[in-house]
């Protein structure tokens, strides 16, 4: 998902205003598909920055490379939240260390 | 300068990225005085937040002061996670294994500095040790799990800057940075062939590169050659203009071309950064300007991140990145690669482009698209604690530092059993081919291997 297209290498300053925050809940807001955001107005102490678009999408796009690498790297298989039910292996006694104590 | 001003200096941040939650991308920038950062905000609780700390500390003097209220708050982020995810990541504490290097202690300092601990002289030297080359801020949870969340990221090269524009303000600042800098100063341009003597580095050489080519001055588009480029590896901004040409892109080059104050900026010279970005700004309204095509990643950092810090709404100008418009014209099908080129080659994912500004697939679209290379990638993740040290100051100050993470670039290179590595940032070419040259494999810059594959006779020269 990399980037999701946004072009990292292309920057026009009236795209970098991020579009006003529509509210979701009564404590999260979003500017951009699948990002969602604190209600700014809880940011009472650690301010929120003044973050271009280009920056909020860099981290998005960061934050999937690095779970793709780090699935690559560890996962046996990766299952996704509201997949459907996975049955698993068939539970058996824990035996490793300090189990059952 | 006023006191004041000397003041915000230190406590400024470089970048857009401030404690203000409105959606815009800069503050009005109609205050461009030097040493006096657009985007600065009072000190924290100057807002009638009653909530705010108070931080006013009577050991402290007014510059740490206003250093300390600025950042307190990412460094207390950062202190009281501590989980050191960026530890490992970073160029520099790979290679010196000291504590104080990492990016961990650039904001315990803060807290340091803060609580009376520590003095700003006994953490001057350590602020060197840093390349800025943001992986530490990417690799940091409180960036990459939840910095759009908060809407709020670690900020290590910003803090890093700061202090050493404190140290600027302090009379403080390093023998070789100073040096540098009024080089810089006196040339218009950096000192990239040596400070010693006279060398062909200033104005009058600025365009040297381009002799033969025939390229008009000013118009719509203007390419950017940054001082590296323009004097040091000048292979590299002709195999540029000679691609564009190719493809049919019309551009221009700058009237008066002056560095563009990043490398001050990342120095600590803040000053000297904004009167050289208001020159280079000044030159291109002149012109007509409207677009700065950026053949180099600093300068694309600096355009897209100080500049509009510095000019606020002023700064309109559509900033794009080589690789991004080659890759398109590749792609497009308006610059034809037909010379194979038979190598066996990697990429070195250069900081600026990948940590900073996540562009990393571009460049690999463009090596699978050249007839005959065999492209064995590293994924741009692994790459975030690779660098090859040339950046943010520390070749001048700490150049064995930066050799040492060039080799160790080059060992990684060699695990892949290549001969050649491709980047796409001219200043780490220097660090890069010299241990290439230890290596045994070559280094070469993306745009002069895209070049030769389109059949262009290049010019210019690799190295010294
Ligand atoms: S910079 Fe981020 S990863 Fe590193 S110690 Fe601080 S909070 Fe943790
Ligand atoms: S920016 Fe790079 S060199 Fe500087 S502290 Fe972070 S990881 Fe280390």
């Amino acid at each position: 998902m990399s980037g999701d297209d946004y072009r990292f290498g292309r920057y026009v300053p009236a795209e970098q205003v991020p579009p006003a925050p529509k509210r979701v809940t009564d404590q999260v807001v979003q500017r951009f598909e699948h990002v969602f955001e604190v209600d700014p107005e809880r940011m009472t102490r650690f301010q929120q920055q003044k973050m271009p678009t280009w920056d909020t999408r860099r981290i998005v796009a960061a934050r999937w490379d690095h779970l793709d690498a780090v699935h690559r790297e560890f996962a046996d298989e990766v299952l996704l939240a509201g997949e459907g039910p996975d049955p698993g292996p068939e539970s058996t006694q824990d035996e490793g260390k300090g189990a059952n104590e | 300068m006023s006191d004041k001003q000397v003041t915000q200096a230190a406590a400024r941040s470089e970048a857009t990225t401030t404690t203000d939650p409105e959606p815009t991308p800069s503050t009005s920038g109609d205050d461009t005085t030097p040493g006096r950062a657009p985007d600065d905000h009072g000190p924290r609780g100057s807002n009638g937040d009653d909530r705010a700390v108070d931080l006013a500390m009577p050991h402290l003097g007014q510059i740490e002061q206003a250093f300390v209220e600025r950042w307190h708050e990412n460094a207390t982020g950062c202190f009281s996670s501590g989980h050191k995810f960026c530890r490992e990541v970073c160029p520099v504490t790979q290679v010196t294994r000291n504590e104080n290097h990492t990016p961990t202690a650039f904001h315990a300092n803060v807290i340091g500095l803060e609580k009376g601990h520590l003095s700003v002289e006994d953490v001057a030297d350590d602020y060197v040790h840093c390349t800025q080359c943001g992986g530490c801020e990417v690799r940091c949870p409180n960036t990459l799990m939840v910095g759009d969340f908060y809407r709020a990221r670690t900020e290590t090269v910003k803090v890093v800057r700061a202090m050493r524009a404190m140290l600027v303000d302090k009379g403080l600042d390093r023998e070789k940075w100073k040096v540098w800098n009024r080089l810089t100063d006196e040339l218009k341009n950096e000192p990239v062939l040596g400070v010693e003597g006279e060398q062909p580095n200033g104005q009058a050489q600025v365009r040297d590169w381009a002799a033969g080519l025939d390229i008009p001055i000013g118009g719509d588009t203007i390419m950017f050659v940054d001082c590296e480029a323009a004097y040091y590896r000048t292979s590299v901004p002709r195999a540029t203009a000679q691609i564009l040409r190719k493809a049919g892109v019309e551009f221009g080059l700058m009237n008066e071309q002056w560095c563009c104050g990043g490398p001050a900026a990342e120095m600590g010279y803040v000053e000297q950064s904004m009167r050289f970005a208001r020159h280079n700004v000044d030159d291109w309204r002149r012109s007509g300007v409207k677009r700065i095509i950026a053949i180099e990643p600093h300068d694309y950092v600096h355009f897209t991140e100080d500049y509009p810090a510095y000019f606020g709404d002023e700064f309109d100008f559509e900033v794009v990145q080589i690789i991004d418009l080659v890759a398109e014209l590749i792609r497009d099908g308006r610059l034809e690669l037909v010379k194979p080129i038979e190598r066996v080659a990697t990429y070195h994912d250069p900081c600026r482009l990948n940590k900073r500004k996540g562009i990393h697939e571009a460049p690999r679209e463009i090596l699978r698209a050249i007839p005959g290379l065999e492209f064995r990638d590293v994924d741009r993740v692994t790459q975030w604690s690779y660098c090859s040290g040339g950046g943010g100051g520390l070749p001048i100050e700490k150049p064995e530092i930066t050799a040492e993470i060039s080799r160790r670039r080059l060992e990684k290179a060699s695990e892949l059993d290549v001969d050649l590595l491709v980047s796409a940032c001219v200043w780490s070419e220097r660090p890069l081919t010299a241990a290439g040259d230890e290596a045994g494999i070559e280094v070469r810059d993306i745009i002069e291997l895209v070049a030769e594959s389109a059949g262009i006779e290049v010019g210019g020269r690799t190295r010294a």
